[in-house]
């Protein structure tokens, strides 16, 4: 009966919804004897499926706040956020959020730590005896699988921070500033490591970070928030062929000429 | 290469601090030995040991009574109550607090009522709880359960009003049920919190269980304190307080030692 019901009346031609639609987002934060801090004043912007999105910005311009209310951890006052033409009120089973501190259970061990995220995606006791191990050589936190968080550096917090993430295996993952704590050398090689699993398996991705050659090095677009109440003052397209060598590329022309103009926008000397 | 483990070895620092360690425990060994060594002595020259007896006489009748059992009966008859009054007061206000602080505003409902039950000298409530309960064992139990109850509920409220909001957020956005929140987080966090919370209720739960023993017993550590006084034996008197005393302190040492095992996190 639906098949004829579509023979008989054609449906209009099916415009992908995008995997994340905001739209004229506002958040503002009460607070005593002022009025609300509006940190977000109608902000849009789409996300396709499949797309690496970076987000720059000045600090404390509200690049971590649209992650949360993305993730449903925030209520707009205004605007609508949707994730698979849904619209978000309780954090969406597809999303994942990887925080900026790294939010790690400081009673938990690595593996306990990087678990919670394969037992809260439902994963069997089976498939996590082989798939933590595998993170967990991934991320280079070999030998350190009984450690707690205060005993690893700042960088191995991140790494495991993102292997409890991509245990949780969300089809939409947030980051917010997730390489911010690791040395330049790291940096490359967890970004190598994470278009490596992105262009196998193509989630989509927004990327906060502050760190503009990252951005437009990983990213299909770079996206560039103004100071608070953040503005989108440019959404550039990166045309960079992939797979990217991260090396490399840095002295490409245009990779040169990207970084350049995201740097003027952010009105910094070049 | 700053990205390595953070981890010192305790290997350097073990031979100083645990010689450190011995020579406190033998200075305050030496302090307790001292203070015992004054007091003998002003017994034996200053003043009449039927006011204040003597450590020779304590120890002589801690030694009969270990010798004749009555010892035992009376620790265990204390510690049985004490303990059960400990106990009872974390299975319930545990609980408590974690749903006081879930619940937010209907903690602001109860904090008046809690805070005058909290602020209530509860010694006075033993000739009340002797009536209702008898002199058996329950009523001791309660006694010690009131002291130490509101101790436990505080002390988690507070607990998990300290917890990283981030860590909360990390389980919403994981879509976590709330035991899993309980198992995960809450439970791990308040731990510390409840371990102080026993190492407090340890002094106030015996306070409790010998409270009710003085006003209503026919056994325990208090009632053997209430007989002596009677009596005008002071060296049972003493007896009683010390031996409470080292209970009070071996409990602490238990304590502790659960403390070291389940919070290696840290
Ligand atoms: N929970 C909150 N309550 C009040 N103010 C907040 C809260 N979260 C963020 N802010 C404020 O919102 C602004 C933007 O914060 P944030 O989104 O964290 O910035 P960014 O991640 O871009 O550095 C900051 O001024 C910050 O102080
Ligand atoms: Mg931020």
């Amino acid at each position: 009966m639906a098949m004829s019901q579509l023979a008989e009346k054609p449906m209009p031609a099916p415009t992908p919804e995008p995997r994340v639609r905001v739209e004229n987002l506002r958040i503002a934060f009460p607070r005593p004897d002022a009025p609300p801090l509006e940190v977000l004043s109608g902000i849009s912007l789409d996300v396709a499926d499949g797309e690496f999105v970076a987000v720059v910005g000045p600090s404390g311009s509200g690049k971590s706040t649209i992650l949360r209310a993305i993730c449903g951890l925030l209520k707009p006052a205004g605007g609508e956020v949707r994730v698979d033409g849904r619209p978000v009120s309780d954090p969406p089973p597809e999303v994942g959020f990887m925080f900026q501190k790294d939010a790690l259970l400081p009673w938990l061990t690595v593996t306990q730590n990087i678990r919670v995220g394969a037992e809260l995606s439902g994963m069997s006791k089976a498939e996590q005896e082989t798939r933590i191990p595998a993170l967990i050589r991934l991320l280079r936190l070999d030998g350190f699988e009984d450690a707690y968080p205060k005993q690893l550096s700042g960088g191995m917090r991140q790494r495991a921070s993102l292997g409890r993430l991509l245990a949780y295996n969300p089809s939409l993952m947030l980051m917010d500033e997730p390489f911010g704590a690791l040395d330049y050398q790291t940096k490359i090689v967890m970004g190598r490591e994470l278009l490596r699993i992105w262009e196998a398996e193509r989630r989509a991705i927004i990327f906060v970070t502050h760190d503009i050659e990252e951005a437009v090095a990983l990213a299909d677009r770079v996206v560039v928030f103004s100071a608070r109440p953040a503005r989108i003052v440019a959404d550039y397209r990166v045309d960079l062929p992939r797979p990217r060598d991260l090396r490399a590329m840095r002295g490409d022309p245009a990779f040169v000429h990207l970084t350049e103009s995201i740097w003027s926008d952010l009105a910094l000397p070049a | 290469m700053t990205d390595t483990a953070a981890a010192s070895s305790p290997a350097l620092s073990s031979g100083t601090a645990g010689s450190a360690a011995w020579r406190t425990s033998a200075a305050q060994a030496a302090l307790i030995l001292v203070l015992l060594g004054l007091w003998e002595i002003a017994g034996r020259t200053l003043f009449n040991p039927f006011w204040s007896s003597r450590p020779s006489l304590i120890a002589e009748r801690i030694w009969r009574l270990a010798l004749s059992g009555e010892l035992w009966t009376h620790c265990s008859i204390t510690l049985q109550e004490a303990g059960a009054g400990l106990l009872l007061g974390a299975v319930v206000g545990v609980p408590l607090g974690i749903a006081l602080a879930r619940a937010p505003r209907v903690a602001k409902v109860v904090e008046p009522v809690v805070m005058g039950l909290y602020g209530l000298p509860r010694v006075a409530l033993a000739p009340l709880f002797i009536l209702w309960f008898g002199i058996g064992l329950m009523s001791k139990i309660m006694m010690a359960f009131t002291m130490v109850v509101f101790i436990f509920m505080l002390n988690v409220m507070e607990g998990i009003r300290t917890i990283d909001p981030d860590h909360l957020d990390l389980m919403r956005s994981m879509r976590a049920g709330r035991f899993y929140l309980a198992r995960k987080v809450l439970l791990p966090a308040v731990t510390p919190w409840i371990l102080a919370s026993f190492r407090i209720g340890v002094g106030l739960s015996l306070i409790g269980a010998v409270v009710g023993e003085l006003i209503g017993a026919n056994r325990g550590l208090g009632w053997y304190v209430e007989k002596s006084g009677g009596q005008l034996d002071t060296t049972g008197v003493f007896t009683g307080l010390v031996v409470l005393m080292i209970l009070a302190m071996l409990a602490n040492q238990l304590i502790g030692f659960v403390e070291r095992r389940a919070i290696r996190w840290r």
